[in-house]
């Protein structure tokens, strides 16, 4: 189930793709789990477009939870395109987990604004081993009793079929409906991340803020992650760029002497470029 | 004050086109190391070595290798003198600022031994006298890819004493025209004395402060590590290799009047620091691949800092 949100920022309508969003949802395959063992937790997006990639698509930060995996599959048709995302995960400790709706920034294709469309969230219950096997035989006998819900579900669907299919249109039509809540972020740019990294950087102006702020200079260029600042300033970056990437390398590569004289420059220049 | 990049004028003006012998000559001469220069004959191998010798007035010394050298030919020997009746001790071309060692398969595994032992110790022994070899010291040998009948292949542990390797190509047709009308003529002078061989010593020296950061030297590493193991190679470059790049990433930023290496320096210095350094295996032969596309792509599978 998704539920939709009116961006009340000053959403840049031009940075966000125009989306029929008809169901998002995350739902855990074990909601009780023991220490060490492993559980999926699978985001479905339902859109009527035929897009390629769901970028949009934000995953939810798992907290403490060992990530140990994380597929997507993009299924595509004229109809729309369903994308399917699945984190497996590894519970590492003792606790009640809620882990917050995955969520898609958006323009609503059916009113025109910037939405957040999210999941709802999800809670985990870690247990020792021992109480988690016997939650999870309590599991079976419920699972067998559902089983036994749905087949005689399955009969009856096979009677009223075409009225279940109507209703199941009107209910998933019902639950996209834009409801405003709480304001949120448009998506982020690289202009973004270059003054985010070049804040982070004067707060804290280390080695590790400094390879951030170059990282994400270098990505405003085009670059992919591991390039030279040949590759940068090759990839047809804006021109007004380069100074801030010259001064990057600086930065970075030149002697301990003249780092802060170095760090100084890239912090104008890189200001220059965003102003 | 003398700065390198008027050594690599003199030989532009001198050389037509071959940019990368051009630049790899003056490399390695900030590096102080030797370079080994693979090409067809007639590519003016010869030429820039001696436009080389010229530019930083030194004494350049050509030793063509033959299967019938001697170590004594290249290092020198001791002669009697029957007026005086003492030993004298004739110096051989070794003693000389730049030596070209044309064809160096050329000459069995004596000859080539007694070169490299005075390329890595920079000294050479003459009877009972081991005398220092001039400085700046710099060995450039030569190897024809072709006509490979009668020849003594230099094995990996040798090759790997030469800094980096330089392949030669074929001029391009404008630049061939270049080199008609410029020496159909003749040869032109070549340009002399854009430096010192003091110059030449303090390059070195300075291009040795060049600042190399801890990250760029595990780059450097990690592109000689990824020699070993990779497909098509059956034999990787030796840590030696990862010493070249950061030599020859420093000698790069100092050319361009840098005082810091930087990612860029190490990664176009690498093909030239690793391609004698491997040895491929069958697999390459049989399907035909080219051994500069496997250098290349584990280059480019290292991501730079």
């Amino acid at each position: 189930m998704a539920v939709a949100a009116s961006l009340t920022l000053a959403a840049p309508a031009d940075a966000l793709r125009r989306l029929h969003v008809d169901a998002l949802s995350m739902r855990a395959d074990r909601n009780h789990v023991a220490i060490g063992e492993v559980f999926h937790l699978a985001i479905r997006a339902r859109l009527r477009e035929d897009v390629a990639a769901l970028d949009e698509l934000v995953v939810p930060d798992v907290g403490t939870l060992q990530l140990e995996g994380d597929e997507r599959h993009v299924t595509r048709s004229p109809a729309g395109t369903d994308v399917v995302e699945t984190l497996t995960l590894e519970a590492t400790a003792r606790g009640r987990y809620t882990i917050r709706g995955a969520y898609v920034d958006a323009i609503d294709a059916r009113t025109g604004k910037p939405t957040r469309f999210s999941a709802d969230t999800v809670t985990i219950v870690v247990d020792n081993p021992g109480l988690a096997s016997a939650v999870t035989a309590g599991q079976i006998v419920r699972a067998l009793l559902i089983a036994g819900a749905l087949i005689l579900a399955v009969l009856g669907a096979i009677v009223g079929l075409p009225a279940l299919a109507r209703a199941r249109r009107r209910r998933e039509a019902a639950t996209v409906g834009p409801t405003p809540v709480v304001p949120v972020a448009p998506a982020r740019t690289a202009r973004d991340e270059v003054a985010e990294a070049l804040r982070a950087f004067r707060r804290t102006p280390e080695t590790a803020a400094l390879l951030r702020l170059r990282a994400a200079l270098f990505a405003a260029a085009g670059a992919k992650p591991g390039a030279t600042l040949r590759d940068a300033v090759r990839s047809g970056a804006d021109e007004r760029l380069r100074p801030a990437l010259i001064a990057a390398e600086r930065a970075a590569f030149g002697p301990a002497s003249g780092r802060d004289a170095a760090a100084a420059a890239l912090a104008r220049a890189a200001e220059a470029w965003l102003s | 004050m003398n700065r390198p990049r008027d050594v690599l004028d003199a030989l532009r003006a001198t050389i037509v086109g071959q940019d990368d012998v051009v630049d790899g000559l003056v490399l390695a001469l900030i590096a102080g190391g030797h370079l080994l220069l693979e090409g067809a004959p007639g590519v003016a191998k010869t030429l820039a070595c001696r436009a080389l010798a010229a530019a930083v007035g030194g004494v350049f010394r050509r030793v063509q290798f033959t299967p019938d050298l001697l170590p004594s030919d290249i290092v020198g020997t001791r002669i009697f003198d029957q007026k005086s009746a003492e030993f004298t001790t004739v110096l051989g071309p070794l003693f000389a600022n730049v030596v070209l060692a044309d064809e160096i398969n050329r000459a069995p595994a004596k000859v080539q031994s007694a070169l490299l032992e005075g390329m890595q110790e920079r000294r050479a022994t003459i009877g009972l006298q081991t005398l220092d070899l001039p400085a700046p010291f710099v060995v450039l040998a030569t190897m024809n890819p072709y006509d490979s009948d009668g020849t003594y292949p230099l094995p990996l542990a040798q090759l790997d004493r030469f800094l980096a390797k330089v392949v030669v190509t074929y001029p391009s047709r404008d630049e061939e025209r270049s080199i008609v009308d410029r020496f159909g003529a003749g040869e032109p002078p070549l340009r002399r004395d854009a430096a010192t061989l003091d110059d030449v010593l303090r390059w070195q020296r300075e291009a040795h402060s060049v600042f190399f950061d801890a990250k760029l030297r595990d780059y450097a590493i990690d592109i000689a590590r990824a020699t070993r193991g990779a497909d098509m190679v059956a034999h990787g470059a030796s840590p030696r290799a990862a010493l070249a790049l950061v030599a020859l990433g420093r000698a790069r930023a100092y050319l361009e009047d840098r005082d810091f290496a930087t990612p860029d320096d190490v990664r176009d210095i690498a093909p030239a620091v690793l391609r004698h350094r491997v040895s491929y295996d069958d697999r390459l032969a049989i399907t035909g691949g080219d051994p500069e596309d496997v250098v290349r792509r584990i280059v480019a599978s290292v991501p730079a800092p």
